[in-house]
């Protein structure tokens, strides 16, 4: 795959990354998921109209702690911090492991099983609404 | 100088939306000779990211409901910095069928006689009587799944095919309407919940506002389209019309558009069909002046591009517990409620609004807006928002009833183009005060309807107030409902076409899509858009000897 981001600047987004994406409970900080990995590339293929301002967010950050470089940042161009944060959580949020970590099995499919009772017949929960009858107004005469 | 197209149409039909290809399927099944010109190009439903893990990421641009954050070739540019809402199309070949959310729904018979009813906006030339067979036809055509005897509406014919599942999420909305004693029913959707005519079941992936990968949803490029071509549609893409033209005898004769190749053409037709939806429509009009028509076509009454309605939109989000599998479809709206949706006096305003439960989709969902403060959204803020919410969550969306006024409204920019050089559209538009209360009683029951099913807390979303977000993803809490800019009416002096979408000033020149509607309902408008058109184009089919045609 095609490189889309220098080794230093690779550097600079993954120590962001941490800042923003912690362990937490028992979920993996962000470089503990490769997010400034292959993965970084690919979004950044994908996504040609967010380059601009990751990287102005990423040169300005760059030689700083990434704590502080991430706060003047949101602070001084909150737009290049929400486009690295932006592209640190799709990262984050496309690895298998975290998505079996918090429960998601992505946009699945499931089948709707035709010969399953539908869920509206379900203890009655329809039979109120239609005890009260009409609500609409008639066309007037 | 313009290069003709060789053959002369019967009928030229501009803009392949839900109208255009209803139109095109009816006449050419019918023997007329079709042409319908497609600014944008067909969709690869192969490349919808529905079934990628980039998903999320990708619905943020590339298939943003919103023309200005796509920013294709295809779309034209829409200056909203003077509207309170934002603009959503999609410019190819099925229209924003592509991207809608396939609500499909009629209107009630109150809202073709707001005047007489509430004293409000104008009544329609034609009733809910009027159109309930077209509304039957097309819940046949196109597929629609549903549940019959909804208390909101007349009795009449159910849908063709089975509700889709109520899930967790509709389930749990259900019961909280239960406890308080408030309307809903399993809301009907144009997805397909078996497998239809060609089309696949649902497959609950809730991707449907940004492409339906499962080929269940009915966009007009797989409902009509096949049909149309199979009967003989000329179909060309890429052709972005500059004008209607007319001849001088005040008939239209056909329209000249520019190709890819950024050479303008004619095609000449007998007869010219305007499907370009309720910004698009106005927009060519308006640029379609000559010395007979000064002010723009079909325009003598003044009002083309005027008493747009776009269905302000306002939401309560409900966080729970337990998880709902949230980021399911259908999406779609798996239950509806019109509990509030007539107009009740005591409340202050009048009309209403309708409500739809919406899954609260994936974890990337809508990342932290720039500028939010730093521990409010990174750090661990970042986990604890995600855990509040993705699963969790499901909103009761908020379709305001906006009445048609003539200062809200679509004109020429005056320097803006696309990217062929065609006079871009302006919206003006501002929230009334009528819908503001609106949308301030629906939120507060909303937000009781969300307590009442037992959520741990609540987001409320106003009306969107601010102008410089418009062009980011908050547009999404936009409709996209574009409708009222060339309403239809029997006084020629205070309507645009008649009840069958003829021009009053232009009578082989009709207009198809939510252009011609005269008051906008609560309701998600495709539905009635589709059986104004049939009902339009049955008539005009059955009319054909008597119309006028240039020569």
């Amino acid at each position: 795959m095609t490189r889309f981001i220098e080794d230093d600047l690779r550097a600079t987004f993954i120590s962001i990354a941490d800042v923003l994406i912690p362990a937490y409970e028992n979920l993996p900080v962000a470089s503990e998921v490769d997010v400034g990995g292959p993965i970084l590339d690919r979004i950044l293929s994908l996504r040609d109209d967010i380059r601009d301002s990751f990287f102005r967010g990423l040169r300005a950050a760059a030689g700083k702690s990434p704590d502080v470089a991430a706060r003047e940042l949101n602070e001084q161009d909150p737009t290049a911090l929400a486009t690295i944060g932006l592209v640190a959580a799709a990262a984050y949020y496309m690895d298998p492991r975290v998505k079996q970590l918090i429960g998601y099995p992505g946009q699945a499919r499931y089948e709707i099983d035709p010969a399953a009772q539908p869920d509206y017949l379900l203890d009655n929960i329809l039979q109120p609404v239609i005890d009260r009858g009409p609500i609409y107004r008639p066309t007037p005469k | 100088m313009a290069g003709n197209t060789s053959k002369i149409a019967d009928v030229l039909i501009i803009g392949s939306g839900a109208s255009g290809l209803i139109a095109a399927k009816h006449l050419t099944t019918a023997g007329f000779d079709v042409v319908c010109l497609e600014q944008g190009q067909p969709v690869d439903h192969g490349k919808f990211w529905g079934d990628k893990p980039e998903f999320e990421l990708m619905t943020q641009k590339l298939w943003h409901p919103n023309p200005n954050v796509r920013d294709l070739e295809s779309d034209y540019p829409i200056d909203t910095t003077e509207s309170d809402v934002p603009i959503l199309m999609y410019s190819g070949v099925g229209g924003t069928t592509i991207l809608y959310g396939a609500h499909w729904q009629r209107f009630m018979p109150s809202d073709f006689r707001v005047k007489t009813l509430d004293g409000v906006g104008e009544d329609w030339p034609i009733s809910y009587e009027d159109l309930e067979p077209y509304y039957d036809e097309m819940d046949l055509e196109i597929g629609v799944s549903g549940l019959g005897g909804d208390t909101a509406f007349p009795p009449g014919k159910a849908p063709p095919l089975p509700p889709l599942p109520l899930g967790k999420m509709g389930r749990k909305a259900a019961d909280g309407m239960n406890k308080l004693g408030w309307h809903w029913w399993p809301a009907p959707n144009s997805i397909a919940s078996r497998a239809y005519n060609g089309r696949n079941a649902c497959a609950l992936r809730g991707t449907c506002r940004n492409g339906c990968v499962e080929g269940a949803k009915a966009s007009f490029d797989l409902t009509h389209l096949p049909i149309a071509m199979k009967h003989g549609l000329r179909l060309i893409t890429g052709a972005r019309v500059r004008e209607v033209l007319v001849n001088e005898q005040g008939l239209a004769t056909g329209a000249v558009y520019v190709d890819r190749s950024g050479r303008e053409r004619r095609q000449l037709a007998r007869t010219v069909m305007v499907c370009c939806n309720g910004v698009g429509t106005p927009r060519l009009l308006l640029n379609s002046r000559s010395s007979r028509f000064p002010d723009g076509l079909a325009n003598s009454s003044g009002l083309v591009g005027r008493n747009l309605m776009l269905h302000p939109y306002s939401t309560v989000i409900g966080h729970f517990e337990e998880c709902l599998d949230s980021w399911m479809g259908p999406a779609g709206q798996p239950i509806q409620s019109m509990q509030f949706y007539e107009t009740d006096e005591n409340r202050g305003f009048v009309r209403g609004a309708k409500w739809h439960v919406l899954p609260g989709g994936g974890p990337l969902g809508g990342p932290p807006a720039p500028g939010r403060p730093f521990d409010e959204a990174w750090g661990a803020a970042f986990h604890r928002n995600r855990d509040r919410v993705f699963g969790r969550s499901f909103e009761w969306g908020i379709m305001a009833e906006d009445l048609p006024e003539e200062s809200n409204r679509v004109v020429l920019h005056p320097t803006l183009t696309d990217s062929d050089g065609v006079p871009a559209a302006k919206i003006l538009y501002n929230y009334s005060e009528n819908t503001k209360r609106i949308s301030a009683f629906h939120l507060a029951r909303a937000k009781e309807a969300m307590e009442a099913s037992g959520a741990s807390s609540v987001t409320v979303r106003g009306l969107m107030t601010d102008r410089s977000m418009h062009n980011t993803g908050a547009s999404l809490m936009a409709t996209g409902h574009l409708m009222g800019t060339c309403r239809m009416g029997n006084d020629a002096s205070r309507s645009v076409v008649n009840q069958w979408g003829q021009a009053h000033d232009v009578p082989n020149l009709y207009i198809f899509d939510g252009s011609v509607f005269v008051t906008g309902a609560g309701f998600n408008p495709t539905g009635t858009i589709a059986a104004i058109a049939l009902r339009a184009v049955k008539h005009f089919i059955a009319n054909r000897r008597d119309q006028e045609v240039a020569a």
